[in-house]
């Protein structure tokens, strides 16, 4: 009797605990794709003026004035930033706080897309030649003034040489020839290209970095260098240019900047930006716990997904926070057929013979793309917040080709597609026309919630074509080592970010020879001279389109190349996420971009009073 | 000098045990189908040629045997390398270290000084309703996953708003002052050592209460009350002395996991320990880190079981005598 009551006393306060944290705030009935608002009519402010004060030429802010003070944190997800050098950033985290601290020549504005000044204060393009006049009167942080030697150095001792990240430099090659640069004056450099070349002008967005304070270490070379500005590195000794300077790195934990007092852009009211007094982001493993720091009020800023979405914009008007729909991720997911018909260094088939014949067939191809149910991918998958996806351009780049339409889901019309390629059904199996079982392996990577739901759907609609496909999600780095090193796999459900503004940083993956051309893969220095012919289009798309300056003559190209992959359908893409963020009510200048998202004026941004409280007392 | 010389001969025995076990670690690591460079791979704008300079500094275009054996010499000068991101592995351990050791001491000293007392009282009033509330307790937490356990209290903190959301200490923690670094910490600190101090106490005063029961039931005890020695000296004089020794091989295993006990509780809470450092090192195939890990990992255990025979020397003559 008495241990019977003990047992109901423990479990009475286990109940009691659980119920206390696991008590749901939505209703069950709550769709995300319901909650799915644009945004309203928001005034964006003009652009930013060139203006000179006392012998410094400024850059003035167009956006309305703001009040000085306060704080704004961020999270980022992953390790955090591996180094503060920007000449030398392989990831994400890393280049965008580098970003921070260091600005480049030009930059892109965050709503059109287009190149405009930013250390630069102005620009001319006279056929193959660049001419660049910086703003006089500006300073590193420590005082030693800003000049066109500082530019020089940064192109030619680091870019140009190949120090840290080549990917800039291999950016910058035309036909394997790199760009002249000549000193004219203390405040005016010359570029000169070989040849017209489009992408050169979005490559002097470039940070350019102090000579006097990055020489004595590039000077050491590539290992020397790549170790300097490491996150350990004291902040007060790093010398930058940007809004914000680095005040302190605690690893794993944050990253905070403090404000530039001496930075060269300023307000309406000539007073210098930017108006936080810090910025700090903090360093949160996975997602999950970027939610809980953002319920706990400790992140101000959080990326919403799918099921979010509907519990945050039904707790929104008794919020503190605003949400903001942004329009199409950058991001595209896709499923990707294998179609190497090499051996490996072994002699044997990296795709064995039989099915190279289906993934070779485009006949088979089709009938996989028909097959694939996007529309319920993005209604059960992501809930709602997402669209379906067609073309090899993400939905927010200006190059997108707005022709290609898609189609949903038959699958009839994908056996269609089968006869036609010679497969046939028997007792609900599908056969080859030489009898072979149609059977292979489908892989994701582990842990992403959303690609193996996706595997699942895509398992079950090929399945019921009679395949049978054996899905198995495996660890993201050994998936990534066989797409790129040991090629044995059949098709993989992954997703790449891309550039909404320059479709040529994708050849890397859409060029016979580029280091990530998955679904057909060559070894280094292979001769390739077993390019499908719409292979070859589209490597001489890639040379041509980057020739062309003017963004209507090099439209039609990329038009055609997102032609090319959606007829010959070696990637099917599937769906492109919706972002969906929210940010605390209290900050101000706040301009959503579909390009650059939420915060990326942050130099602009400020914390305002909570007057949405104020007012609305007073109207009552 | 006996005594040294046995502590010279445990500490010569190691050296064959550590070659052993890096190499199993070494080769395991890099024969598993990890790609250390996947991210890089995966990034459009990524050039070849930065892909082969990150192949030639990782060593990764040699064979596995050459890149063992200049590991193994760096590691045998004292240099533990580079991660693959390019940092110094040991300053990325020492950044880590003393987190780690924070919540770990902070555990251990709590569980202790709980659990023994609990063991014995539990042990003295056996089959008592207080022992078998103890006994329902010990089960909960012996049964509870770490993981989810800290899941709960992390939600339980987003809901009270009583605690910090994980880390361990707030972003505006240097400008605060001495006391208020020190509540700061401490409040950082509460949720994840409650975590494993459930989960470590359980085991605890569960032993503890088994050895004493164990002496309790012997005959020199019987001969002590008999005596009519008081209570007291029963217990805590001639009980205890004997009920404590298995206790100390186990305080020897606590000093092995002080460094990599917490992995999966400081993963959850986002603590800046080793445990959350070494666990994305393992997923990145980032094998100086792991390598250093494991090695820490090696020496720590046989350090603590050293120390614990050392202990039990001092508590019990009938090992001295022994030699």
């Amino acid at each position: 009797m008495k241990k019977a009551l003990h047992i109901i006393f423990i479990l009475c306060i286990v109940v009691v605990f659980g119920m206390l944290v696991i008590k749901k705030d939505t209703p069950e009935n709550a769709f995300s794709e319901n909650y799915l608002t644009e945004t309203e009519n928001i005034t964006y402010p003009a652009q930013n003026k060139n203006i000179t004060l006392d012998g410094v030429d400024y850059l003035q802010s167009q956006a309305p004035v703001g009040k000085f003070g306060g704080e704004l944190v961020i999270s980022t997800i992953g390790e955090g930033p591996k180094t503060f050098n920007p000449c030398n950033t392989k990831d994400a985290t890393s280049s965008s706080m580098a970003g921070i601290l260091y600005d480049g020549l030009l930059t892109t504005d965050a709503r059109t897309g287009e190149v405009i000044p930013q250390l630069a204060k102005s620009f001319e393009i006279k056929g193959t030649d660049y001419i660049i006049t910086l703003r006089k009167g500006l300073k590193w942080t420590d005082g030693v003034p800003i000049t066109a030697d500082d530019v020089i150095y940064t192109y030619k001792d680091i870019v140009f040489k190949g120090l840290g990240n080549t990917s800039a430099r291999d950016s910058m090659m035309v036909r394997g020839k790199l760009p002249e640069l000549v000193k004219i004056d203390d405040y005016t450099v010359k570029f000169t290209t070989p040849e017209p070349f489009a992408p050169f002008l979005r490559q002097l967005t470039y940070p350019i970095v102090p000579k006097h304070y990055f020489k004595p270490h590039s000077d050491q070379g590539d290992s020397v260098f790549g170790a300097f500005l490491n996150p350990n590195t004291p902040p007060t000794q790093i010398v930058s240019n940007g809004a914000f300077k680095l005040k302190e790195y605690v690893a794993a934990q944050r990253v905070v900047f403090e404000r530039n007092p001496d930075y060269y852009k300023v307000n309406l009211k000539n007073e210098k930006l930017p108006y936080l007094d810090k910025l700090v982001y903090l360093i949160v493993g996975d997602t999950n716990n970027e939610i809980l720091k953002f319920e706990a009020k400790e992140v101000d800023v959080l990326g919403l997904r799918g099921s979010n979405v509907a519990r945050y914009k039904l707790k929104e008007p008794t919020s503190d926070y605003k949400i903001y729909n942004l329009g199409p991720d950058t991001g595209t997911l896709f499923l990707v057929i294998n179609l190497n018909n090499r051996k490996n260094a072994e002699g044997k088939y990296y795709v064995s013979p039989v099915k190279q014949k289906w993934f070779r067939n485009r006949n088979f191809r089709n009938a996989v793309d028909w097959a694939v149910d996007r529309k319920g991918m993005v209604k059960n998958i992501a809930q709602g917040v997402a669209a379906p996806l067609f073309t090899a351009e993400s939905m927010n780049s200006i190059y997108l080709n707005k022709s290609i339409k898609g189609h949903p889901q038959d699958k009839n019309v994908s056996k269609e597609f089968l006869n036609k390629a010679g497969f046939y059904l028997k007792n609900g199996i599908l056969y080859d026309k030489d009898g072979n079982r149609v059977e292979f392996d489908l892989y994701t990577n582990a842990g992403s919630l959303d690609r193996e739901s996706i595997g699942v759907m895509i398992k079950q609609d090929l399945e019921d074509l009679g395949m049978k496909v054996n899905f198995k999600p495996i660890e993201f780095n050994s998936l990534v080592n066989k797409l790129s090193n040991t090629n044995d796999w059949d098709m993989v459900i992954i997703g790449l970010t891309g550039s909404p503004l320059e479709p040529h940083d994708g050849k890397n993956v859409w060029t016979s020879s580029g280091p990530l051309h998955l679904f057909n893969q060559r070894p280094q220095n292979y001769k390739n001279d077993d390019r499908y012919s719409w292979e070859v289009e589209l490597d001489n798309i890639f040379e041509e389109g980057a020739l062309k300056l003017s963004f209507k003559e090099r439209k039609p190209i990329y038009d055609r190349y997102q032609q090319i992959i959606y007829e010959e359908k070696p990637i099917i893409y599937l769906y492109s996420p919706t972002r969906i963020t929210a940010i605390r009510k209290r900050f101000k200048n706040i301009f959503p971009s579909a390009l650059s998202g939420l915060v990326y004026n942050l130099e602009e941004i400020y914390v305002g009073d909570d007057e949405e409280k104020t007012s609305l007392g007073g109207a009552k | 000098m006996e005594f040294w010389r046995y502590v010279a001969k445990r500490i010569l025995q190691t050296i064959p045990l550590l070659i052993i076990v890096s190499l199993i670690s070494f080769f395991i690591i890099r024969l598993s189908p990890i790609d250390p460079l996947a991210e890089l791979k995966l990034n459009p704008s990524i050039s070849q040629e930065t892909l082969d300079k990150e192949i030639k500094r990782l060593n990764l275009d040699k064979p596995i045997y050459v890149q063992y054996f200049s590991w193994a010499k760096s590691f045998v000068k004292g240099d533990l390398g580079y991660t693959s991101a390019g940092e110094k592995v040991s300053s990325k351990l020492k950044e880590r270290i003393p987190n780690t050791l924070l919540l770990t001491l902070v555990v251990i000293f709590m569980t202790w000084s709980v659990g023994i007392p609990l063991g014995i009282a539990a042990a003295y009033k056996k089959e008592s309703s207080f022992d078998r509330m103890l006994t329902v307790i010990a089960s909960i937490g012996m049964a509870i996953p770490s993981f989810f356990f800290a899941i709960l209290m992390l939600i339980f903190a987003v809901k009270t708003s009583w605690f910090p959301v994980g880390g361990l200490t707030s972003y505006n923690f240097n400008d605060m002052s001495l006391l208020g670094k020190v509540i700061d910490i401490s409040k950082h600190l509460i949720l994840p050592s409650l975590v494993l101090f459930t989960i470590s106490l359980s085991g605890l005063q569960r032993q503890m209460r088994a050895n004493m029961l164990e002496v309790m039931d012997s005959d020199y005890i019987k001969f002590a009350r008999a005596k009519g020695v008081s209570e007291f000296k029963v217990v805590f004089k001639h009980a205890l002395r004997n009920a404590v020794n298995p206790m100390i091989t186990l305080l020897g295993f606590e000093f092995a996991g002080l460094l990599s006990g917490a992995a999966l509780t400081e993963y959850v809470f986002q603590y800046p320990g080793l445990g959350r450092l070494i666990l994305e090192a393992v997923m990145k195939s980032d094998i100086n880190l792991v390598m250093a890990s494991l090695m820490m990992g090696t020496i720590m255990l046989i350090a603590g079981n050293l120390i614990a025979d050392i202990l039990l020397m001092i508590t019990d003559p009938r090992l001295r005598t022994k030699g």
